[in-house]
């Protein structure tokens, strides 16, 4: 009931609330508008704090900016580059945005490959130049010896700032006189933007931001591309910031680089940690609480405790003035929540971790269904055979070395993994075994050597981009997105065969709709496969281990592979899990024409499914070949399957 | 003065507010050393420091210029009740804000840092007024070239700059002696290069960490007395400043090392001292957080630290 009522009964208090003020003579509207543009900026925040998880404190150089592109656009004072002609509020306010998003880019290029603490301090201290750099612009003065080509140039105002601002025209609507086309510009800006969040967030590109907050690493070996995601939260987070600075300017009609101090980042910051990072609803809610707490809670009770001081006739509480200890509360505010409720008023409560990630708690009792060859879902049969081709080897892997300092990890490592084969990779602990598949997905770059897939050299390429061309990859600790959903985390897999932009995923035409209808169809039929139906919408960290482990390979096989690279896929399982993962690992290479190359310890497991293996130790390839072979190899049973493990005596040594 | 004079002056101005800096940056680099945080709050720390020995320096009853044996008497002990307070209040600022987020995000912390900041910095704002406080001129004042050595130059070199240096030395010697000779020293620098295996291996992760805070307070509040004494004024936001500039050393050296938040603290205490100069004071800020950015994007790993790959 409530779910139906409530929308509507909200639209129309917003609607009905300027006239309900006017009628009553509160004057709050200015006051609430002004709130609504933070609450604007808050929701820009938490595109890039919430969804993409990278922590800006200089968000506030942001609304600078679109302020002061307004400010200096619109200005009949300092007026547009055509001097003293101010531009219509109307163009100014899309250029603001364009400004702030390219802006947001331009810083954002540099710095985003930095880690996440580093970033936060790179947009602090770029939030610190910015008013100065507005602040000391309004007065430039360049002396050379005695040569002064600039002399006392103004470009922002300096400390004074840009006063007057142009306000918006609009025949008929007096923006001049009356607050409530103000409210009720900024109501239009805000739903919109809210409108086109919450989009966002549904799409592929929310996913895409959603995944670099939970694991970076892991979404880049899913095929997505951190730099140009996070880019892209950074500029939309900008622009959304340069609206409300827009309007903000127009609205004030004076702007001083005083407004957009660091103190206004961490407010935003209070706002967005408060009500949930990455929840638009408690978004909305920590910036209307801060907002009322901020300008009504503090002053109202500074009269309360005043009055109350003096008929107690304590002069030190007479005198009080509450307002002082605003940032106090604020700092303690964001300690508070953050050691009590780290999801914020609304987020997402989140149930106690039912699997450890560490493979030592009792597993799934229910025998997991057994995969059918019917179950294989049909668009992806189509793809792999569609992709067939005659090159007898998929992956060619020629003289790969690798070193960490001294030590030599890859020593001139060859593999070859032939079309639809099962490549076993053993070896000891510490062999090189995992750093080969770093090298070949390209989270480790190679010292020298060769790796060609499919015809072209992988050498250089970003993680993504090898996904892209079809390489997946699992990883011997899983890795997945813990607090997004099953179905969700198989979508990111899907997110390098999809092409929604952000135009796209705003606006659905049908072509976007039809693709997101796909890949849900198809991410269903993939989790149907790996025998995780109906478990959509748990949060993959809530899964029992096992599961964890094939939801890791339906993820991998929703990017399309025609090679997947498992990483001891069966640690941890008991025997039945085991033998059910092996006939999938078989399914998928005999029905699929899959390749797949194995690192794993169980000699069961790889002895029976692998058609060749290959053997590393301290980096170097001992042995390659069949089972029957490998199990026979005397350096192999001295380096690491031991005496005990041949079935035939071993070739007595001469 | 000629030009060189002004720049040999402004050397001596870099070099002392350097060594402010490295004592600042010192406790930004053990603690991101040991659980990868940037404490926030330690400029505040720093910030308190100034007010907390003005304190003891009142509660002592001094209150002009301090004289012979005073020197020898008040004098340190002051230095040690700043200290151990500031070393004290670091501690319990890890212990509410920080501990109880050891397994969380790696941004958690930091948030409770900023909030941490903002609430010292209010402490403050609300103790002593949002004045500039004068600071007494405790330390005796007097150009040395001109006293002890009969020089008449334009440059001043004056028993406050001996001073800061007179201070700030032992305490880096001291602290090198103590990471690099004691057990607990020892404790930390295992910490800091793996925590699971320092805590295998029997240390107390826990205690060390607390060491680590109590270290970095301690030299923040010797770097608050010494800013005292030197430039005799306090406000309540100097922290955040000081704080984004030894953060800067910290990471100009090569945060993680001590030896390089040393030369870093320096190097930043040089170039604003320049900047001031030669470009424009109103341009400093902006010029030391280019440099920060730079730093930051282009070397991560700073002029002495080590080249670490990030934890896959």
């Amino acid at each position: 009931m409530r779910e139906s009522l409530g929308p509507p009964a909200l639209v129309v208090a917003l609607l009905v609330y300027p006239f309900v003020d006017r009628a009553l003579g509160l004057q709050t509207v200015h006051a609430v508008s002004d709130g609504m543009i933070y609450v604007l900026l808050a929701l820009g925040l938490n595109i890039v704090v919430g969804y993409a998880g990278l922590l800006d404190l200089g968000y506030a150089a942001f609304f600078a900016i679109g302020a002061y592109a307004m400010g200096l656009l619109n200005s009949p004072v300092l007026g547009s580059p055509l001097y003293g002609h101010a531009w219509s509020f109307w163009l100014c306010i899309w250029l603001a945005a364009a400004v702030s998003a390219l802006l947001g880019l331009v810083i954002g290029a540099p710095t985003l490959r930095v880690r996440g603490d580093y970033l936060a301090i790179i947009t602090l201290g770029f939030g610190e130049i910015i008013p100065v750099a507005i602040r000391n612009l309004g007065d430039v003065t360049i002396e050379i010896g005695t040569w002064r080509p600039i002399e006392r140039l103004n470009l922002t105002g300096g400390e004074n700032g840009v006063n007057p601002v142009g306000r918006p025209v609009l025949p008929g609507v007096p923006f001049e006189t009356d607050p409530v086309p103000w409210y009720f510009l900024i109501l239009v800006v805000g739903a919109l933007s809210l409108w086109a969040m919450s989009r966002l967030r549904d799409s592929r590109l929310g996913r895409a931001w959603m995944a670099i907050r939970e694991d970076e690493t892991a979404a880049d070996c899913t095929g997505v591309n951190p730099v140009s995601t996070k880019l892209l939260a950074f500029a939309l987070g900008a622009s959304f910031s340069g609206f409300a600075g827009s309007i903000y300017a127009a609205k004030l009609q004076a702007i001083t680089p005083g407004a957009f101090e660091f103190q206004v980042s961490i407010m935003l910051l209070c706002m967005v940690v408060l009500g949930g990072a990455g929840s638009l609803k408690g978004v909305i809610l920590g910036g209307m609480l801060i907002t009322v707490f901020d300008r009504i809670v503090l002053s109202q009770s500074t009269f309360l405790v005043r009055s109350i001081g003096r008929t107690v006739g304590v002069p030190a509480l007479a005198a009080i003035d509450l307002t002082l200890w605003r940032w106090f509360f604020f700092g303690l505010g964001l300690v508070l929540v953050m050691l009590l409720r780290p999801q914020g008023l609304a987020g997402r409560r989140v149930q106690p971790v039912a699997a450890d990630a560490e493979g030592d708690q009792p597993l799934a009792p229910e025998p997991s269904s057994l995969p059918r060859v019917e179950a294989i879902p049909m668009w992806l049969r189509e793809r792999m055979t569609r992709a067939a081709a005659q090159e007898e080897a998929i992956l060619d892997v020629r003289g790969v070395s690798k070193a960490f300092g001294g030590v030599v990890a890859l020593n001139a490592v060859d593999l070859v993994v032939p079309r639809g084969a099962i490549i076993g990779l053993i070896g000891p602990n510490g062999a090189g075994k995992t750093t080969f598949f770093n090298v070949v997905t390209g989270l480790a770059r190679t010292d020298g050597g060769r790796i060609t897939f499919a015809g072209g050299s992988l050498i250089g390429l970003r993680p993504n981009a090898i996904v892209a061309r079809g390489i997946a990859r699992t990883f011997q600790s899983i890795r997945l997105f813990p607090y997004m959903s099953v179905l969700d985390n198989v979508l990111v897999g899907e997110h390098c065969r999809l092409a929604a932009t952000v135009a796209g995923a705003v606006l659905r035409p049908p072509a976007v709709i039809a693709e997101e209808r796909r890949a849900r169809e198809r991410a269903r039929g993939l989790l149907a496969f790996v025998g995780l139906s109906g478990k959509d919408d748990d949060l993959a960290r809530n899964l029992p281990y096992g599961d964890q482990r094939r939801l890791e390979i339906a993820r991998a096989l929703a990017t399309e592979p025609r090679l997947l690279l498992l990483d001891e896929p069966t640690a941890g399982m008991n025997p039945r899990e085991t033998e059910t993962l092996t006939d999938l690992i078989g399914l998928l290479r005999r029905e699929l024409t899959l390749s797949i190359l194995l690192i794993e310890h169980d000699m069961e497991v790889v002895m029976g499914i692998s058609d060749r293996i290959t053997v590393l130790d301290y980096g170097t390839r001992i042995a390659e070949g069949t089972p029957a072979e490998i199990q026979r190899h005397p350096r192999v049973i001295e380096a690491y399957l031991g005496t005990g493990y041949e079935r035939e005596p071993a070739v007595p040594s001469p | 003065m000629t030009g060189w004079e002004v720049l040999i002056q402004q050397s001596i101005n870099g070099l002392t507010r350097g060594a402010v800096f490295a004592l600042i940056a010192l406790g930004y680099t053990m603690v991101y050393g040991i659980i990868e945080l940037i404490n926030f709050a330690h400029g505040d720390v720093f910030m308190l420091g100034l007010f907390i020995s003005l304190a003891w320096f009142t509660l002592l009853g001094v209150t002009g210029t301090l004289t012979g044996w005073q020197l020898l008497t008040v004098l340190p002990l002051v230095f040690v009740l700043t200290m151990l307070t500031t070393a004290t209040l670091n501690v319990a600022i890890d212990r509410v804000a920080y501990r109880p987020l050891r397994r969380s995000t790696r941004l958690a912390p930091l948030i409770t840092a900023i909030g941490v900041s903002f609430m010292l910095e209010n402490v403050a704002l609300l103790w002593k007024g949002p004045a500039p406080i004068a600071y007494p001129d405790v330390f005796p004042s007097f150009d040395i070239l001109r006293e002890w050595f009969g020089v008449d130059s334009a440059i001043f070199l004056t028993s406050k700059d001996l001073l800061v240096v007179a201070a700030t030395l032992p305490l880096m010697v001291a602290l090198h002696y103590f990471v690099t000779r004691t057990r607990w020293g020892k404790a930390m620098r295992a910490t800091a290069q793996d925590r699971e295996t320092a805590q295998a291996m029997g240390i107390n992760v826990e205690r060390t960490i607390l060491i680590t805070f109590f270290v970095g307070g301690a030299l923040a509040g010797a770097a608050g007395l010494i800013q005292g004494m030197y430039y005799n004024i306090g406000q309540w936001w100097m922290g955040y400043q000081a704080g984004l500039r030894a953060f800067t050393a910290a990471v100009l050296g090569g945060i993680g090392s001590m030896s390089g938040a040393a030369l870093g603290g320096l190097v930043i205490g040089f170039l604003s001292a320049w900047s001031d100069q030669y470009i424009s004071a109103r341009w400093t800020n902006a010029i030391v957080f280019s440099i920060l950015i730079v730093v930051l994007v282009f070397r991560p790993h700073g002029l002495l630290g080590e080249r670490t790959a990030d934890k896959a």
